[in-house]
């Protein structure tokens, strides 16, 4: 690209100015022939852009700010069918730090985000090395490993829940044929087991995302950077640690960022695999949050918990933007 | 051991590291359709059978009959999504590829936080709103929701592909008197045909596969998407474990139609998504 292109691109729009200058008057005086080649360029533009900006807008825009007005309301089973209740001040607020299930679930949150990413980055991990390797079947391999990626998240979260179960379930009959249980674990319906069982289940969802972004970023290691390594001596571990991970960096941090996004917005698994039990001891802000709205009606508490999640999800958007300005700086017209 | 013959072990230990992966991998669902053609007897027998044991059509008969039409209201709410999606993303991804707007990086950065939103947040007020403007428990009200997966993301992946085709094929065209529609519709779109056909796939299976809008904006009684059909048989006590994995083994369809027909398409997808970003 570059001036090659643009001096193309000056000359085309001029002769298409030029043009359009010639047929305009016998036209007459139309509102569009009134407008140069540019104007009508920006128009056309801004026509193609309109029904995304007023669906990012209803579809986005609206419920934010709308759950920022819910937050703040005294809502009631009675008050559904009116767009705003009396005034609660920070009554919600309150009710949610007060709340212990709330914070129970708040906590949950961060323990189930940080386990997931830490198991689902190492397996990830170790998996897109794996497929680095040149070995029979691993074409196969690769395109089979993002099934879990495409089923419902809802189906998985049912398959999850009929494996886990107490008496019949595969991973209890596993564990006892090959002598690592004596008798079936109740991983669904013991308080201190269900945390985990989720978190297994959300690693097995997300190992293929890590494996997929991570195998495609070794992918471009250059191949002289490698063999420099291997001649200088380096050892597989110190080739990994000291040439590798750092060349690919990048693609780590927004694979971790992404994970981040996706868990802390985990429902459809929890709510098939426990529905947040047992004792809602795995209840995550999500499920809580459904559970205020949708199950207790009060929608005004379910808002302020939302609020606590969306912040929190929020935290890593400038970081996202600004692992993202490649992106954005394209869009200055720079690459025109 | 020579150093070849040292070698081809360790590949065929790879192969064998790679095969247990995607055991685990793909258990689960081999688990649904194995667990989709067992007895009520077997399935509540207490004991897991790795394979097939007494294999029956019973549960598929039972869904067929309960299922058809959620499959179908699922088909709609996919296909709708798909078709949403295409036309609100595929005109403003080109307007942000090519052209020079003072509104896009607002808008590039706008799409980029959208992608964190959780759901549960916009189901929240969806359901008030929808409540508000009649859209509760509709078709259109679903989709639009549904299109909160899909929107963000076919902006962002098509304005990447976009940014790939030259600039002088559109200059060609207004040079030959096509008005900015034309160039569009009769040449980008024709050009853009794998990016687009990529976002629809997704778009669908967002769609096919949401539950948590099914779950908040309908009431769970005229409108009934396979998601909602299959978490209504977990019930509280006693799952009838059957139907539960005939009807998953039907809403799973879709995901091995597109992995068989559509593969490169997805797998372009599932990468581009994330390097966009």
């Amino acid at each position: 690209m570059g001036s090659a292109n643009m001096k193309i691109g000056t000359s085309a729009a001029l002769q298409a100015q030029a043009a359009k200058r010639s047929v305009s008057p016998a036209r007459g005086p139309g509102e569009a022939s009134r407008l140069s080649g540019r104007q009508r360029r920006q128009l056309a533009g801004w026509l193609f852009l309109t029904p995304a900006i007023l669906y990012i807008l209803f579809a986005f825009g609206l419920p934010i700010i709308y759950n920022v007005m819910l937050s703040f309301e005294q809502t009631s089973p009675a008050t559904i069918a009116d767009l705003t209740a009396p005034f609660a001040g920070l009554a919600n607020y309150r009710f949610v730090l007060d709340d212990p299930t709330s914070r129970a679930a708040i906590v949950h949150t961060f323990e189930f985000t940080a386990g997931s990413l830490f198991g689902q980055f190492i397996i990830g991990f170790a998996l897109a090395l794996l497929f680095t390797l040149r070995f029979p079947g691993r074409t196969v391999a690769r395109s089979l490993i993002i099934v879990p990626w495409l089923l419902p998240l809802i189906v998985t979260g049912i398959i999850f829940k009929f494996l886990f179960q107490l008496e019949g379930g595969a991973v209890n009959q596993l564990l006892m044929d090959v002598g690592l249980a004596h008798q079936p674990i109740d991983w669904l319906d013991d308080p201190h087991l269900g945390l985990l069982t989720i978190l297994i289940a959300n690693i097995w969802l997300g190992v293929p995302f890590f494996t997929l972004l991570l195998y495609s970023a070794l992918q471009d290691v250059p191949v002289e950077v490698k063999e420099a390594a291997l001649m200088d001596g380096a050892g597989p571990w110190q080739r990994l640690r000291l040439v590798i991970v750092p060349i690919i960096l990048p693609v780590i941090e927004v694979t971790l960022l992404l994970g981040f996004v996706f868990t802390v917005k985990v429902f459809d698994l929890v709510i098939a695999l426990t529905g947040g039990g047992p004792a809602n001891a795995t209840q995550l802000i999500t499920t809580w949050s459904y559970n205020l709205s949708f199950q207790e009606f009060s929608f005004g508490e379910g808002a302020a918990l939302n609020n606590v999640l969306l912040v929190l999800a929020m935290i890593c958007a400038p970081l996202y933007l600004l692992l993202s300005r490649g992106s954005l700086r394209r869009s200055s017209g720079a690459g025109k | 051991m020579t150093r070849l013959q040292r070698s081809r072990a360790l590949r065929w230990l790879c192969t064998l590291a790679a095969a247990a992966a995607l055991i685990v991998v793909l258990f689960p669902v081999y688990a649904v359709i194995v667990g989709s053609f067992e007895s009520t007897e077997t399935l509540f027998s207490g004991t897991y059978y790795w394979l097939p044991h007494a294999p029956t059509l019973d549960n598929f008969r039972t869904v067929i009959q309960a299922q058809s039409a959620n499959v179908l209201t699922s088909l709609i709410v996919g296909v709708g999504t798909a078709v949403l999606a295409l036309v609100v993303a595929v005109p403003a991804a080109y307007a942000l590829a090519k052209y020079r707007l003072r509104v896009t990086v607002v808008m590039v950065s706008a799409l980029l936080v959208a992608q964190i939103v959780p759901s549960i947040v916009l189901a929240t007020s969806l359901f008030i709103i929808f409540h508000w403007i009649h859209l509760v428990n509709t078709y259109p009200g679903l989709i639009i929701a549904d299109g909160t997966y899909a929107i963000p993301f076919a902006i962002l992946v098509l304005r990447a592909f976009l940014f790939s085709l030259p600039d002088e094929v559109m200059q060609a065209a207004r040079v030959d008197g096509a008005s900015e529609w034309q160039t569009f519709l009769r040449i980008v779109m024709p050009l853009a045909r794998s990016a687009v056909i990529t976002v629809a796939v997704f778009a669908f299976l967002n769609g096919w596969g949401d539950f948590i809008f099914a779950l908040t904006i309908l009431n769970g009684a005229t409108i009934v998407p396979i998601t909602l059909g299959i978490y209504t048989y977990l019930g509280n006590f006693s799952t009838d474990w059957g139907a539960v994995m005939a009807s998953a083994a039907f809403a799973m369809v879709p995901a091995a139609v597109m992995l068989a027909v559509a593969q490169r398409y997805i797998a372009s997808g599932l990468t581009a998504g994330s390097v966009v970003g």
